[in-house]
């Protein structure tokens, strides 16, 4: 599930781009989970009609993603096939992030892919392709078969799945990768416009630069039109984007973290990894041999030279600190520098540890550690559990940790409240300084122009504050 | 006189009157060797009366623990004027000390003078009179940095034996209490702790021991992306949890935005 802040952001993201009513649907559904055409209208108390056009537009936008699964009757009716509808949390934060991405394809492929020239777009199309920015949609409505009889979905896909845990997230994983196109066909370019490898071929979405509109119809069919021509649609490749995202934040850490030689071996290990077949997720990359990171790290500027020695001493350092330093900046900032040492301490050693014992060894003063400790567990940033001892004199001892996953995600919700809160600073800032900006130029002198200046001072921390944040936010979110 | 010399001095100095504090405490614990107790065990409270008697027993009884002065009472089952009557007695006599429990520093903590306060009792090495000795910690800190800046990495005992062979301690310091240092440093990010590799700068040191370098300048907070959520408000708010959209603390109305974007109210 969504948290909570990330469910604001989300829909305030929604509320922006595409309405008030959208927004609604789109908040109906990060809270609630999948849901069918039916439910939301009940839950969003909307008309049909706008449910249907919201889930049209979102749908389009790749912020819902629909299904069809067959539901058991009840009462000795034979099971029919319902559509369900979930959201797409991450392909909604994507949204403000448009600028970026547009940046990372400019910076690699040059501004022309905007042009309206048929061959100009044709050729952009292509090189777009090549680089793995856009990639075919997923199937529109994928069907999910029932699991086998005696298996639940859960037991079906073996300990992994079992550790997810619910059925209900089960099945939208499931509808994911049904949707998803085959890895050999997601960039593979076809000479005409049809495909016949699914049936479930994707009859909406947005082509590179343009949006499609479908006729009303009835029922489930009112949001996705199946009768409408088979016909490849292509849709922006968010997961590359934000790899060559995480990539660059990675490899700039690393370069103040620890030298620019780590640096290099660093970004030479991710290009090589970048086209291989493997899964967004860091644990999953696939392993280099040293030759082959060598051969890569001398093409780089400041590569050659390098000897095996030293990549394999860069190597060495090279490990992914970059949360934790996230988090502990936090706790400096907000708690001091006592505090920051105390996290520190019980953030590196991964285990439960008693009052006195973080007391001695972060030279804190006691009674100062107890305080500082009950205030980072009252924010969750600490587990804490205390032990009673018993025998001829019984004694309460507090022991402390900090769980890792748990604190991930609730820093996680921190940042998605505070890009929330930036956004809503820019809007504020926007209102309040409205009447300037609407002044002509020639009438900004003076008392005006200081403050229209100012405006725009505001407005540039506000901005570049948010996309940073961003960037963290997406290394948190990946890591 | 150069700074570098200055500071030396200055710290010398600092050391010198902490040496000299330790040096008396070591002088007290020898004088007070229980080698004349053994001599005259039956004659170490000479003049004592009973009440005296069976309160310095009940003390003795508790060694470096120490008991306080409400527990001695409960003991013995004396009155409460004949108790503190008693302990002034035992004071004036030199048989008994008030020590400080950093347990609990308001409270008369009473030990017999043969014994050393357990470091449940005092806190440990690092603590003086029931407080932490941030002074000697800072100037320890600030000596291991100072040879740590001549040196690209340095194990431990590099540490130690620079501590001990230039003689900037003038008190016993143990291998242990410079591990104690060395790992505080580590937690606030001024030393990084690696492995040796026993390549490049580590080609003197033995593969896999523990060493430590100067992190580098830039530090926690000017960390590229991961710094950027402390490095705006919301990072630093102790009041983030309580703020929403439209509330009283939203970020509209943020007095701490309003610093940070030098905004006139």
């Amino acid at each position: 599930m969504v948290s909570l802040h990330g469910v604001q952001l989300a829909t305030h993201l929604i509320s922006s781009f595409y309405g008030d009513l959208c927004s609604k649907v789109c908040e109906c559904l990060l809270r609630r989970g999948t849901l069918t055409l039916a439910q939301i209208i009940r839950f969003t108390e909307l008309s049909r009609e706008n449910v249907i056009n919201c889930l049209r537009v979102l749908i389009h936008q790749n912020c819902v993603q629909a299904f069809a699964i067959q539901q058991e009757g009840a009462f000795g009716e034979a099971p029919r096939i319902i559509t369900q509808y979930m959201a797409l949390f991450d392909n909604m934060i994507h949204k403000m992030r448009a600028p970026k991405f547009m940046q990372i394809v400019s910076e690699e492929l040059g501004k022309d892919v905007g042009s309206s020239d048929v061959h100009v777009v044709r050729e952009s199309f292509n090189r777009l392709l090549i680089a793995r920015f856009i990639e075919r949609c997923p199937a529109p409505e994928p069907f999910l078969a029932p699991p086998a009889d005696g298996e639940t979905p859960a037991k079906k896909r073996g300990a992994k799945s079992a550790k997810i845990g619910e059925e209900r997230q089960t099945t939208e994983q499931r509808a994911l990768a049904a949707a998803a196109p085959m890895d050999s066909m997601r960039f593979l370019m076809e000479m005409d416009d049809l495909s016949e490898e699914k049936s479930e071929e994707c009859t909406n979405s947005v082509t590179v630069g343009e949006k499609r509109k479908q006729d009303v119809l009835k029922s489930d069919e009112d949001v996705l039109d199946a009768d409408k021509k088979k016909e490849v649609l292509w849709r922006v490749n968010f997961e590359e984007l934000v790899r060559r995202l995480r990539h660059k934040a990675c490899i700039s850490y690393v370069k103040t973290r620890i030298n620019d030689e780590a640096a290099i071996v660093l970004s030479a290990m991710l290009e090589l990894s970048r086209h291989s077949e493997t899964w967004q997720k860091a644990e999953n990359s696939a392993y280099l041999s040293i030759n082959a990171i060598y051969d890569e790290v001398i093409k780089k500027e400041g590569g050659l030279g390098m000897d095996f020695e030293r990549i394999r001493a860069s190597l060495e350092q090279l490990g992914c600190q970059c949360l934790e330093t996230g988090v502990e900046s936090v706790v400096l900032r907000r708690y001091g520098r006592e505090a920051y040492r105390i996290f520190r301490l019980l953030s590196k050693a991964g285990r439960f540890l008693e009052s006195d014992k973080i007391s001695d060894t972060t030279f804190v003063e006691k009674k100062d550690t107890i305080k500082i400790l009950y205030k980072l567990w009252k924010d969750d940033y600490l587990h804490m559990e205390k032990v009673m001892t018993s025998g001829a004199k019984q004694s309460l001892f507090l022991l402390w940790r900090v769980n890792k996953e748990p604190l991930r995600e609730h820093v996680l919700d921190e940042m998605y409240h505070a890009a929330l809160n930036l956004r809503l600073r820019i809007a504020h800032e926007q209102d309040k300084g409205k009447e300037i900006l609407q002044l002509p130029r020639e009438k900004l002198v003076g008392e005006l122009e200081k403050r229209y200046k100012l405006l725009g001072k505001v407005r540039v921390i506000l901005e570049s504050s948010l996309m940073n944040l961003d960037e963290a936010i997406m290394l948190f979110h990946d890591f | 006189m150069a700074p570098r010399h200055l500071c030396a001095m200055v710290l010398c100095e600092l050391l010198a009157s902490r040496g000299w504090l330790m040096m008396l405490r070591g002088m007290s614990r020898r004088l007070v060797n229980p080698s004349l107790k053994r001599k005259r065990p039956e004659t170490d409270s000479p003049g004592l009366v009973d009440a005296e008697r069976a309160i310095l027993d009940s003390i003795k009884g508790k060694k470096d623990l120490g008991i306080w002065a409400r527990d001695i009472k409960q003991e013995t089952k004396l009155a409460d004027h004949v108790v503190n009557k008693s302990l002034k007695s035992l004071l004036a006599k030199k048989l008994i000390k008030e020590v400080v429990n950093i347990q609990n520093k308001g409270k008369k903590h009473y030990m017999a003078v043969e014994f050393e306060p357990s470091k449940e009792i005092s806190g440990g090495e690092w603590y003086v009179d029931g407080n932490l000795d941030k002074e000697l910690i800072n100037v320890l800190k600030q000596l291991c940095l100072r040879y740590l800046r001549t040196q690209k990495v340095a194990t431990l005992d590099g540490v130690y034996n620079d501590l001990k062979k230039n003689r900037v301690v003038t008190f016993d310091i143990s291998n242990q209490q410079v591990s104690e240092i060395l790992n505080s440093m580590v937690l606030d990010n001024d030393l990084i702790e690696v492995k040796s590799t026993g390549l490049g700068d580590y080609h003197s040191i033995p593969i896999g021991t523990v060493c430590y370098r100067i992190a580098s300048a830039a530090g926690v907070a000017k960390g590229p992306k991961v710094g950027a959520f402390a490095s705006i408000p919301c990072g630093a708010c102790p009041r983030i949890n309580l703020c929403t959209p439209n509330g009283v603390i939203s970020p509209g109305t943020c007095v701490y935005y309003n610093k940070w974007l030098s905004i006139d109210f």
